[in-house]
């Protein structure tokens, strides 16, 4: 079992029950966490077939059921490709302090351009980030790093999740939320 | 591939950043998830920790291919690995390295029991992209390594013995790589360890006595490969073991006997590595520290080479005086009263009256010289008898004798006991008795619990 004061599979399992979002739209829990500076990443499939992962710097959540996720893209060039070439995407959320993670997939993603508000927004996720960093141990200019990103170079990938996973170790990971 | 290769990433593996990971199932679906452990393996390979029949694990079996990316925490470069599975390891010397430094990681963040490593997946990296260059230097807080490591190896070439070699190599830790905290062990036949010296601790803690398989030490002693560990884990910590295995042996009543491990009460990092030579563990060189993460891999592989040099200079055959000894010598004229020095055949173990002293070889030599000490008189002993003495089941390894006379010697002077041993040239040395002897030989019913 997990040491007291982390989270579970179980506990992502009961939030997900105890959830009744509208049709079509993301339970709210949900998309609190996503936007609450939890180290997003990314995975595609490359066009060579391969796959790729990349971290993003952020995410937005849009009409409470399309993720739009922030990536530097002097650093994601072929995951970038790859989403433009029709890849499916999936994307994991992991918050340091607790270790909850939750993972979307999705069959295709767009690349979109971002706009006014989001590097704001950007800036105050990666500063929850950092700043649950530091509580782990790195150090302030270590944080600062992880988080950094380039802002005249920024990708924004969207897509509309269609499967939903808790990752937060222990027994159970992996399972996959249904409605 | 990159100029540098992969070894100059691996200060992005020591396992301060979490890694990130992607796998795709046959149809093109990715998959991604944080990964505790990225394991250098050399410059070609690296290893995964397969802990969970998941996603990822299914993946891997239906495409074998996978990606990375790293960060590096000192100097904040970013790079992305491209793998292709090659085999998974559920045992053996790779296996342990990283199930011992998953248990650290493990317990940092509260989840020992979640965690458990099932198998050591090694790829080999047919892609490295950087995505971030270095933005800063790593800072040395520490000497540089190499240039410590020839102050050590200059040190242990002035050593004429192994009892020197012993003390330089502890000496040559604390003065030249700064680490405070070390413990020098030697292997019995067995696959035992015992400690012969340390440095750092209250108590030195010589004839400390480690079993096969025990913690940091007893893992690297029996795969013959470093452990470290940055955070330390419950499954590693010492002392728990011997008592266990006292009470396994029958024996739940007694207290089991032997000299307490000397280690930190709280250390966080441990690095065990073995001492080889010609392919066999002759011991273990031990460190410490109460700091996280404080050995890194320079500073394995500055332990590495120190340990592999006391290696080969502890199996250079030993140079035995050609002067017969064995002329009967007096013992000192000035005896205080009457100690009587018990052995237990089982083990070999020793006690002097009910306090327990040695076991083992060491044991079974100063049980030998006390025998022929009261049957002859003789004092004056030579390594080469001794190394002649197949009652003493020595293996064939000229350290082994050595080892065990530095560990008898230094045991008798740290327990202050009435008996003695001095060195008195080349291969020779003389048992010294502050009081009279009297031997009991206890048969195997009487038989402590050591």
């Amino acid at each position: 079992m997990a040491a007291q004061g982390y989270a579970t599979p179980t506990d992502d399992q009961e939030t997900w029950r105890e959830a009744s979002p509208p049709p079509g739209r993301l339970p709210v829990h949900l998309v609190a966490f996503v936007q609450g500076g939890v180290a997003p990443i990314l995975g595609v499939r490359g066009i060579n077939g391969r796959p790729i992962v990349g971290s993003a710097v952020a995410c937005r959540v849009r009409e409470m059921s399309v993720l739009r996720l922030f990536l530097d893209c002097a650093r994601n060039a072929p995951l970038l490709e790859a989403v433009s070439a029709g890849s499916a995407v999936a994307a994991t959320f992991s918050r340091a302090r607790d270790h909850r993670s939750i993972q979307v997939k999705a069959a295709s993603a767009l690349l979109c351009e971002a706009e006014p508000g989001d590097l704001t927004e950007i800036a105050r996720q990666c500063a929850i980030l950092s700043d649950e960093l530091v509580d782990l141990g790195y150090t302030r200019s270590q944080a600062q790093a992880y988080v950094a990103f380039d802002p005249t170079c920024l990708a924004v990938v969207e897509f509309r999740p269609d499967r939903v996973f808790t990752q937060t170790p222990g027994p159970g990971a992996g399972a996959e939320l249904r409605r | 591939m990159n100029g540098c290769g992969l070894r100059a990433l691996r200060g992005a593996m020591e396992g301060i950043a979490a890694s990130i990971l992607c796998t795709c199932d046959a149809e093109g679906q990715p998959n991604v998830s944080m990964i505790s452990q990225v394991h250098w393996v050399d410059d070609r390979h690296v290893a995964l920790s397969w802990q969970f029949f998941n996603k990822t694990r299914a993946n891997l079996l239906a495409t074998g291919k996978a990606c990375v990316e790293l960060f590096d925490p000192v100097t904040h470069a970013r790079h992305r690995l491209h793998l292709d599975h090659v085999e998974t390891r559920t045992e053996g010397p790779l296996f342990e390295m990283m199930k011992a430094r998953l248990a650290g990681i493990a317990s940092h963040h509260g989840l020992e029991g979640v965690f458990r490593l099932l198998g050591a997946d090694i790829f080999r990296v047919v892609g490295i992209e950087q995505l971030t260059p270095a933005a800063r230097l790593a800072v040395q807080d520490r000497p540089p390594l190499l240039s410590a490591v020839r102050s050590c190896i200059d040190d242990l070439a002035r050593c004429r013995d192994f009892d020197e070699l012993a003390d330089a190599v502890l000496d040559g830790v604390v003065r030249h790589l700064h680490i405070p905290h070390v413990i020098l062990l030697m292997a019995e036949g067995d696959g035992r360890l015992f400690a012969i010296g340390s440095r750092g601790y209250a108590a030195s803690g010589v004839g400390a006595e480690i079993l096969p398989g025990e913690g940091v030490i007893g893992v690297a002693a029996r795969e013959g490969v470093p452990i470290r560990i940055g955070h330390l884990s419950a499954d590693y910590r010492y002392g728990a073991a011997l008592g266990a295995a006292a009470r396994q042996a029958g024996l739940l009543a007694v207290e089991p006997c032997g000299v307490p491990f000397p280690g930190l009460g709280d250390p966080h990092s441990q690095v065990a590595v073995p001492i080889l030579s010609a392919g066999r563990v002759l011991g273990v060189l031990f460190c410490e520290s109460p700091e996280i993460m404080r050995f890194d891999h320079e500073d394995e592989d500055a332990l590495m080479l120190l340990a592999g040099y006391l290696g080969a200079l502890a199996t250079l055959p030993g140079e035995d005086d050609p002067r017969s000894a064995g002329t009967p010598g007096h013992l000192p004229v000035e005896r205080a009263g009457l100690v009587h020095v018990r052995h237990f055949p089982r083990d070999d173990s020793v006690f002097l009256e009910n306090d327990y002293l040695i076991k083992g070889v060491a044991g079974a030599i100063l049980w030998r010289l006390l025998r022929q000490n009261a049957e002859t008189g003789r004092t004056e002993f030579s390594t080469r008898e001794l190394r002649l003495d197949r009652t003493l089941k020595l293996p064939d390894h000229a350290e082994n004798l050595d080892a065990r006379l530095v560990l008898l010697r230094r045991r008798l002077e740290e327990r202050g006991a009435c008996l003695r041993i001095e060195k008195t040239g080349r291969g020779r040395f003389r048992l010294v008795a502050h009081c009279a002897i009297a031997l009991q030989d206890m048969d195997d019913a009487s038989a402590p619990a050591c």
